[in-house]
């Protein structure tokens, strides 16, 4: 009696072998990247795990040494061990690098069209852990309790207070208080290490169950034959031994590209940012957030009126019709997008140009927005970012589209290739 | 009406009673400071510089030459970031409405330092900078600019209103101190 057969008698486990690890995985690069954000996701609990076992969540002053916040100096604690600061440097990069692969995940899923039916559920959990995976940053954010975190939360609090008609009462609510009052740390704590990383689960386990369920797209291949037989089998590798292998092996060269990089490029140097002190340092959000800080830099105060009591203002325009509207078009995006759906295939990006273009389009309205906010560094004045940020958009659509159009058309011209 | 109407109608009217009786609940979640947190300023606080070597000093009227400023609070209510105030010494000739002139004294004003945008505390400026004379008020996080010489009004940036200013008078010793509330709410306004 083997132990792999003692086990089979119990769990079953040659049924579970036949039915999933044979289930066929499809191959492309651009596949991977939604692994990428869940291994990084397992990389930040883990490193979190040791994180939370020294973290102070309280902003007391401690006597002597100085006005420091308890918070503040059990992170200064971490550092002080080269392993705690490694664990801390890793766990910075793997959320900047989560949040990098979710958005380029994202890109893959739209430019190949793998949100039409059936797969606009995914495409809203998607939407839903991209907003806990920037929920979390956020939060996770102030922990560290210096100079920067402080900074970056009281805009934060900013804006949540700018919010017309309720905007004192949440962030009343969101913030436990008037910051920086002495509760909010606490509840960001919880926020970052409960409630996020819960919420992530659940909502990581839902989308990937779906994948199973409705299988994962794959890109059609010239010379395989597309009818209706033929769709009904998945061509890719297995999931044992092949995928899991590609899985193992990702997983580990992104660990080691994560502790390279946390091991010679320290970020977020809490000991030299110092304690939060009354005054303001020149900061820049980091760059997931300099579209906004462009929107909100862009925007003049003058721009501002009353309505029912509340004031509209730059605040409201830059931090919240803006990327208020953004998101919801993206989210949206299945229901504007009429073209045929497929069970089992993407669709190449120049396919449809005009889905080309507009997902161009935004990217660069995105960049636009965020190199607004170098306009002092760059000698450029705000109504030259205005055109630059309309113009550059509208350019890049133009472009794209003409192009797509024309690489339709060849691919559709008697006598050349067929799809 | 029948055992199962009776038991559908008992369990949805179950479900709706208890979430709403979670929704008093949420009450609990509003922010609590400490009471010391709560004090603002008041007419006679003493001023004392907010940083530096000398925090917790008083600033007096020798303190800073002209076209200076320094950050302060209100003596002993530093615990409440609302109270931080940016006292600054110009030249009085330049000092013009809509500043308070009866709350200014020998050229010293005293502006709150909170940014009106989104809450960041604001800079006097070292250095003429574009679109704004020297001396200014500027906010180093999304870049508005403020006059001090003329009741802190809005010059550019994204401020919707300007900064408010606090009354000061100088007492027996040279000592700044406030003479009244701030004119005007302090920082972000829903």
């Amino acid at each position: 009696m083997t132990v792999p057969r003692w086990l089979d008698e119990r769990l079953a486990l040659e049924r579970f072998r036949a039915k999933y690890l044979g289930k066929p995985f499809p191959v492309h690069s651009t596949f991977f990247f939604g692994e990428i954000a869940l291994f990084c996701f397992a990389i930040l609990v883990a490193t979190g795990l040791y994180l939370a076992l020294f973290y102070e969540p309280s902003a007391q002053i401690l006597p002597g040494r100085g006005a420091m916040p308890a918070a503040y100096a059990s992170t200064l604690l971490i550092d002080s061990h080269p392993f705690g600061a490694l664990m801390r440097r890793i766990h910075h990069w793997a959320a900047h690098l989560m949040i990098a692969a979710v958005v380029l995940h994202l890109l893959r899923v739209y430019f190949t069209a793998a949100y039409r039916k059936p797969r606009e559920v995914n495409w809203l959990l998607g939407l839903g852990l991209l907003g806990a995976t920037l929920a979390a940053s956020f939060a996770g954010y102030l922990l560290p309790f210096d100079q920067f975190s402080v900074t970056a939360t009281a805009i934060g609090y900013g804006i949540a207070r700018s919010v017309p008609w309720v905007g004192s009462t949440l962030a009343d609510l969101v913030f436990a208080g008037q910051f920086p009052s002495s509760a909010t740390v606490p509840r960001f704590f919880a926020y970052h290490v409960v409630w996020a990383p819960l919420a992530l689960a659940g909502l990581i386990t839902g989308h990937l169950v779906i994948v199973l369920k409705q299988k994962h797209t794959e890109m059609r291949r010239a010379g395989v034959r597309t009818d209706a037989a033929e769709g009904a089998y998945i061509h890719g590798i297995p999931l044992w031994p092949e995928q899991v292998a590609l899985m193992g092996a990702l997983f580990l060269v992104m660990l080691g590209v994560m502790a390279a990089l946390a091991a010679f490029l320290p970020v977020h140097p809490s000991a030299f940012y110092g304690p939060p002190q009354p005054a303001t340092p020149e900061v820049k959000p980091d760059w997931y957030l300099l579209w906004v800080y462009g929107a909100l830099r862009l925007i003049p105060g003058t721009l501002s009126f009353k309505l029912f009591g509340a004031t509209i203002g730059s605040e409201v325009f830059g931090a919240m019709l803006v990327p208020g509207i953004l998101s919801l078009v993206i989210v949206l995006v299945p229901w504007l997008d009429r073209g045929p759906s497929s069970l089992y295939y993407t669709e190449p990006a120049t396919a449809s140009p005009v889905r080309l273009a507009l997902g161009l389009a935004t990217i660069a309205l995105f960049l636009a927005l965020s190199l607004a906010g170098f306009g002092a560094e760059l000698g450029l004045s705000v109504p030259v970012l205005w055109i630059i940020t309309v113009a550059a958009p509208v350019a890049v659509a133009w472009v794209a589209h003409a192009v797509a159009r024309r690489r339709s058309e060849q691919l559709h011209a008697p006598g050349g290739a067929t799809s | 009406m029948d055992r199962r109407r009776f038991a559908n109608w008992s369990l949805k009217t179950g479900i709706v009673a208890a979430i709403a009786a979670l929704i008093p609940g949420v009450v609990t979640l509003r922010g609590r400071t400490r009471t010391a947190a709560t004090r603002g300023v008041e007419p006679g606080d003493r001023l004392v510089f907010a940083l530096g070597d000398n925090a917790g000093e008083p600033i007096s009227e020798g303190s800073f030459t002209q076209n200076e400023a320094v950050l302060a609070y209100p003596e002993g209510k530093s615990d409440n970031h609302e109270n931080l105030a940016m006292v600054c010494k110009l030249d009085p000739a330049q000092i013009q409405p809509p500043t308070d002139l009866a709350g200014t004294a020998h050229g010293i004003v005293a502006y709150s330092a909170i940014c009106t945008h989104l809450g960041c505390t604001a800079r006097f400026s070292e250095e003429p900078m574009e679109q704004a004379p020297f001396p200014h008020i500027h906010c180093p996080c999304h870049g508005a600019m403020f006059d001090p010489q003329h009741g802190c009004k809005v010059l550019g940036g994204p401020a919707p209103r300007p900064l408010p200013q606090l009354p000061i008078k100088l007492n027996g010793k040279g000592e700044v101190i406030v003479a009244g509330p701030f004119s005007a709410p302090i920082g972000v306004k829903a």
